[in-house]
């Protein structure tokens, strides 16, 4: 049974791997900067360590999906991250990518044919 | 806080460039959030701090992640075959230098302790030098490989199903003895002929006495060739590994081999385009040593053949080149009509 679970974490990390950037782009029309995006995502259900998310965050500035300003007012200095025009863009590609994919699988797991469980 | 600022360098020092201060800086604000959310403001116990740390993981895991690829100096895909050639040479290595040690053995059976000791010794570098040039030879394809994947020449050049490698055929296999054989050879050749030399020769064994060698070779204007030699040996052995690690003719191992032979033959133009290379003192030495007394019939018979062999050995070399040639080309042909099938 222990397997079984194994089998299933695992998997279900995997599906989740992939929704990851969605998440960070949606929250990103405001400058966040990481720790405050952990905790925003973290109390909409959406758990991502900061391990990940830090290089995440940079890897789509490289890619000029995202903006970053160093904000050097507050206690300590803080990287605030926006999205860039072209990052506003995929992200709404995205969305309707998400969109589509969400309702092909609702579709697939109601099953017409009366073989899905849902 | 030393915890930390360990954490941090441990995490930045693996990377390179801008990104480093910055990340610097990024990482010391998260771990100070970190912290305030877990203490409210007053200063963090140990523990705290290391309960932070074990959340961020491996400093290595993250560097990695920063970085966007893992480092190897021989990556999980390529230990295979490393391993494989690795094994080899190191063989060929013991089998080369225990077979040089046996001839110094044999020719001067006087000090067999310190003949034994060389032997370890020569074991021991062999073994090593043959370790690091493995190594540094898939370190560096490991290097330039990584390179050309991230700078995305891969991605570039778009696969097509006729990019496709033909079936193998039993008839381009390299079967692993042949190179093997020839890494012996050519580590017992080297070996042989920078530091044992003037077993090249006549043996004799008088019925009293110790036993003599008249040498071939001039030692002095042969010493002189030695780093040209070695080059091209050690040509030879990087197309020896190769052919083990590829295990089948492509079209760049053929032009490398025929690349290979060119060279050998080049080596042999440049040691024996003059006579200089040879023991000019050959015929006295012969009949000073007893073996050819002068004046008697083996020693004409031996001079005129020591003048032939040392003014045709070129050609017999220039023909065995000419062979080798032939073979690596029609195996070139053989390649073709296999690829256009």
């Amino acid at each position: 049974m222990a397997d079984i679970q194994e089998t299933i974490n695992g998997l279900i990390q995997e599906l989740r791997r992939g929704t990851i950037i969605i998440s960070v782009l949606s929250q990103l029309s405001e400058p966040q900067y990481g720790y405050s995006l952990v905790t925003i995502l973290q109390e909409k259900g959406v758990s991502i360590d900061p391990g990940t998310l830090y290089p995440l965050l940079r890897r789509l500035e490289k890619q000029e999906l995202l903006e970053s300003t160093w904000d050097t007012n507050e206690t300590r200095p803080r990287k605030y991250y926006s999205l860039s025009p072209a990052g506003k863009e995929v992200y709404l590609q995205l969305c309707k990518e998400w969109k589509s994919l969400s309702d092909s699988l609702e579709s697939l797991i109601k099953g017409d044919d009366g073989n899905g469980v849902g | 806080m030393e915890l930390v600022n360990r954490y941090i360098h441990a995490v930045t020092h693996q990377l390179t460039g801008r990104q480093r201060e910055d990340i610097k800086r990024e990482l010391q604000g998260l771990i100070e959030d970190m912290l305030e959310e877990r203490t409210g403001g007053r200063s963090a116990s140990a523990a705290e701090v290391e309960e932070v740390l074990l959340e961020l993981g491996n400093p290595r895991k993250l560097a990695d992640q920063y970085r966007g690829y893992g480092r190897y100096l021989i990556s999980p895909e390529m230990f295979a075959s490393y391993l494989a050639v690795l094994k080899i040479v190191l063989l060929s290595i013991g089998i080369a230098s225990t077979i040089a040690s046996a001839v110094q053995m044999i020719s001067e059976p006087v000090d067999a302790l310190g003949h034994f000791l060389d032997y370890l010794a020569s074991l021991f570098i062999g073994g090593v030098q043959g370790f690091t040039w493995v190594t540094l030879a898939f370190g560096l394809i490991e290097y330039f490989g990584v390179k050309r994947i991230r700078t995305g020449m891969e991605a570039r050049n778009a696969w097509r199903p006729s990019d496709l490698p033909p079936l193998p055929d039993h008839r381009l296999r390299i079967r692993r003895s042949d190179p093997a054989f020839s890494l012996v050879f050519t580590i017992l050749l080297g070996l042989l002929f920078t530091s044992s030399l003037n077993l090249f020769g006549v043996w004799h064994f008088p019925e009293s006495g110790s036993m003599q060698i008249v040498p071939f070779f001039n030692e002095t204007v042969f010493r002189g060739f030695l780093p040209l030699i070695w080059a091209v040996f050690a040509l030879g052995i990087i197309k020896d590994i190769l052919k083990i690690a590829v295990g089948k003719w492509t079209p760049a191992l053929i032009g490398f081999e025929i690349l290979v032979s060119l060279l050998h033959f080049v080596l042999a133009l440049f040691l024996f385009n003059d006579t200089a290379i040879w023991n000019t003192d050959f015929m006295r030495q012969m009949a000073e040593s007893g073996i050819t007394p002068a004046g008697s019939e083996a020693f004409y018979k031996v001079g005129s053949n020591w003048s032939r062999a040392t003014g045709g050995l070129i050609y017999l070399i220039g023909i065995a080149t000419f062979i080798e040639i032939i073979t690596a080309a029609a195996k070139a042909y053989r390649l073709r009509a296999i690829y256009r099938r």
